[in-house]
């Protein structure tokens, strides 16, 4: 046995290090390849879609003329030689410029050794684990920031004026593109505006035989917002202290915050009314407004841990120190130095939360999850507008009122 | 009548400045229907436990109806002002804690029992006989003067000036514990309160969720096992207006609408947000009312979701009709881009627009020398910000009948076809978070 103690920490801590190291790296080498393999296959799709479009009729218009991994493989070549011979749209997005030793340009020869030894490096992944790379080695050419030469002018999109083309461009393009999608229904919108009279009608004189049962339907769903925001708000509180990266120090914590960000990245990109169709098959229809309630729920609980998260890792360092030098307890800490800086942002955002809440309260109805978006959806198949008027009516009135109530709060909490 | 005369009687408020007796009112009045909406809230609340717990007791059809018999409605109207008026005179009240304000003793330092008492009898003379009480002192009405106390806001007032410190304060007593006082157990009874109505309102039904919970298995077994079948080649049996399409055809579809919708919303927004920036309109009357107009269209238009407009365009042009959607997208980008830009605007600095303006720039050359310049990098953010908010709607504007990919979700769903829904899912998911994170990614670019 030697003396010495195993410093299984420190060794965890440098392994840990070398790991974000070597993903800074692929991340530095990746993103432009990335970015340029993607444009390539995109236009290789597009341009095989139009081809087809204009050949075969729009019935018959294909992604893929050849198997997909051809496509696959072409392109992956494609975005190595745009990224070995030239400034490829990467570098360009990531402002990085493919130089030699002292910034010299790159020789074709050592940008063929780039392209070739790009193949063993990255492939297998094996060339990026070593700093710098495989490739980086062998050819001696590496991504380093762009450097503007001084004096030279400014990139077109650098310029209002290319900002201006580029946009025009956008518009005519986009336009052009909408009106191939819809040149039917262009026309319908002048000759069939009589069919959403009744509902503009219904916005001025209200159904009010329908108002009593549609305001207890809005009530429901009001208390839908309360409850899910109530709920998701105590569980996130104690749930962001975990998903602070300044506070969750040593491997447990960076674990658990690197679970926690991930689960609540996936769960709040699923939108409230996806998990209201998952939960109404699980609480049955019979509890709809439970279904909508769970919905907005878990879409706030990730939502608010995420807002709450950033906060707290926002928060002025020197005033925990300061208290931590006194002597004081981790959860004294906590109480003088975390708590007093995060209260007002935690309301505030609860209560935008609630704002949101409200607005997809109404609209998770519309699958079935109670409420008064049930109601309307419910009008709107019946193809009784004056009701569905009268209903959205009410809706646009009280996501109104909370709007304003909620940002009146908020601007005094601030 | 100068106001000196008209406070002379009071000792205490004699200095207050004139916007000051405003604002303190203004809290007064504010405060007060909030306590009295707090016990209407309660009332609420018991006449729904009533209809949930005892219906059976009570005769007629009062069952999950939020109705009265007809001398019920001012029975309770009455006896919830009562209620408030109690509280507000038996300790700090919840409505005068948010609106800063604390009853204190004018003699003494505690208001005794009579005094609260008096103020309650007073107050009946005093407000509801034609608010007789602040004809003569509106800062100081005759149930607070009589019965020796004032109404003495814990904050400054907005505006207010000396005066103020005259007032008797408490700092030398002791704080109470938040729960000890009125607004502080008050708020913990509406809070548990809330919970409970809320629990039954909603329905919440923890047996439900956990006696299916195999079932809700089963069904993210089937999503989380997705059928790419369909992403690339049509499903011959779903045809929407006499097309069939593959995921990946509407998802394409999908973004085009929202590229369409962004786009053709802030070319409508940029020159909108102009006609609605007060510090560029406000100058004569004509241009306050151009911008009265304006900000009034972004706020109505803006409060209406961009789902309605979908409901309501899918039933203009036609079910299912992406165009639908991409109306729908547009009208809300207008209102909201709109209002964020016009409040860009009003912020920018002054001193360049000035600067043009001196130097004889005409209206549109001072737009474009010194306004552009300064908002460009913010409205660009803002518009790609609103893209990203288009994504995400665009994907379940289909519902109401607006288009784009959401259209295969649902129809998925009523299918049953779980495994599918989980593929759209999936790639609604992806193409959500690329978007994300390319206008995160680019917004950030352009800030800096």
């Amino acid at each position: 046995m030697s003396g010495k103690p195993v410093d299984a920490m420190g060794a965890l801590r440098r392994t840990a290090d070398g790991a974000t190291r070597t993903l800074a790296q692929a991340h530095r080498e990746l993103s432009p390849f990335f970015v340029d393999a993607l444009a390539v296959g995109l236009a290789w799709i597009l341009v095989t879609y139009a081809v087809s479009w204009f050949a075969f009729g729009s019935e018959k218009a294909v992604y893929f003329l050849v198997p997909w991994w051809i496509v696959l493989v072409g392109s992956i070549e494609t975005a190595v030689l745009w990224e070995s011979f030239g400034v490829s749209l990467g570098h360009t997005l990531f402002r990085v410029r493919l130089l030699g030793a002292s910034r010299r340009k790159p020789t074709t020869a050592r940008s063929l050794v780039r392209v070739l030894t790009w193949h063993v490096s990255v492939f297998p992944l094996v060339g990026l684990v070593l700093r710098p790379s495989l490739h980086e080695r062998l050819s001696g050419l590496s991504l380093q920031p762009f450097v503007a030469e001084p004096g030279a002018p400014k990139r077109w999109y650098r310029r209002s004026t290319g900002i201006y083309v580029a946009f025009l461009l956008v518009v005519i393009g986009a336009g052009a593109v909408g009106v191939t999608i819809t040149v039917d229904n262009l026309v319908r919108l002048f000759t069939d505006a009589w069919r959403v009279a009744p509902i503009w009608k219904a916005l001025v004189s209200p159904n009010l035989a329908i108002l009593r049962e549609s305001l207890s339907d809005l009530v429901v769903t009001i208390f839908m917002a309360i409850m899910a925001t109530l709920f998701a708000a105590i569980l996130a509180v104690p749930l962001s202290f975990f998903a602070a990266r300044n506070l969750t120090r040593g491997v447990a914590g960076r674990l658990a915050y690197t679970i926690l960000r991930g689960v609540m990245s996936i769960f709040r990109s699923i939108e409230p009314i996806v998990w209201a169709i998952v939960f109404l098959v699980w609480v049955t229809s019979e509890h709809a407004s439970f279904a909508g309630l769970l919905a907005l729920w878990v879409h706030s609980i990730a939502d608010l841990t995420k807002l709450y998260a950033e906060r707290l890792e926002s928060i002025d360092e020197g005033l925990l120190e300061a208290i931590t030098a006194t002597g004081a307890g981790r959860l004294q800490v906590l109480r003088y130095g975390v708590v007093p800086q995060i209260v007002n942002p935690y309301i505030s955002f609860t209560l935008y939360r609630f704002d949101i809440n409200v607005r997809m309260a109404t609209v998770v109805g519309l699958v079935g999850a109670g409420g008064i978006g049930q109601r309307l959806i419910a009008y709107l198949s019946g193809q009784r507008y004056p009701n569905a008027g009268t209903v959205m009516l009410l809706i646009v009135l009280a996501v109104w009122a909370i709007d304003y109530l909620s940002s009146r709060l908020r601007s005094k909490l601030n | 009548m100068p106001i000196d005369a008209r406070t002379a009687g009071s000792t205490v408020l004699a200095g207050l400045a004139r916007p000051a007796v405003r604002g303190l009112l203004k809290r007064r009045v504010l405060s007060f229907f909030l306590d009295w909406a707090i016990w209407g809230y309660v009332a609420f609340a018991v006449m729904y436990f009533l209809n949930h717990y005892w219906y059976t007791w009570i005769p007629g059809h009062w069952y999950d109806t939020l109705t009265l018999p007809a001398w019920g409605w001012p029975v309770t109207v009455l006896a919830t002002l009562e209620l408030a008026i109690v509280c507000r005179n038996s300790g700090w009240s919840l409505g005068m804690r948010a609106f800063g304000l604390r009853l204190v003793p004018m003699h003494g330092d505690r208001i005794t029992l009579p005094r609260r008492v008096a103020r309650v009898v007073l107050w009946h003379a005093s407000v509801p006989l034609a608010f007789m009480g602040f004809w003569f002192s509106p800062e100081h009405p005759w149930h607070d003067r009589f019965a020796g106390v004032a109404l003495r806001p814990t904050r400054r007032l907005r505006g207010a000036g000396a005066g103020l410190d005259d007032l008797p304060d408490d700092e030398g007593r002791p704080e109470k514990r938040v729960l000890l006082t009125q607004w502080g157990w008050m708020s913990l009874f509406l809070l548990v309160l809330t919970f409970w109505l809320g629990w039954l309102i909603t329905e919440a039904n923890l047996s439900a969720l956990a006696s299916r919970a195999s079932k809700a298995g089963d069904l993210f077994r089937q999503i989380a096992r997705p059928d790419f079948r369909y992403f690339l080649h049509e499903d011959p049996i779903f045809v929407l207006r006499r097309g069939t399409y593959s995921i990946l055809d509407l998802m394409v579809l999908t973004l085009y609408m929202t590229l369409l919708s962004t786009v053709l919303g802030t070319a409508v927004a940029f020159p909108l947000s102009f006609l609605g920036a007060r510090n560029i309109m406000g100058f004569n009357a004509v241009g306050l009312l151009i911008y009265t107009l304006v900000r009034g269209f972004f706020n109505v238009f803006r409060a209406i979701e961009t789902l309605l407009w979908a409901t309501v365009f899918a039933v203009w042009v036609g079910w299912g009709s992406p165009f639908a959607g991409i109306l729908a997208l547009t009208i809300h980008t207008v209102a909201a881009l709109g209002k964020l830009f016009s409040e860009q605007v009003e912020g920018i600095d002054a001193g360049p627009v000035e600067a043009a303006r001196a130097s004889g720039a005409s209206f549109l050359q001072v737009i474009r020398y010194a306004v552009i310049p300064q908002v460009m990098p913010a409205f660009w953010a803002f518009t790609l910000y609103r893209w990203d908010i288009n994504v995400r709607m665009s994907t379940v504007i289909a519902l109401v009948g607006a288009g784009g990919v959401g259209t295969l979700l649902f129809y998925y769903k009523n299918e049953g076809q779980w495994s599918i829904v989980g593929a759209v899912v999936i790639a609604i998911i992806a193409v959500v978070w690329i978007m994300d994170y390319l206008s995160g990614w680019l917004r950030e670019r352009i800030i800096r």
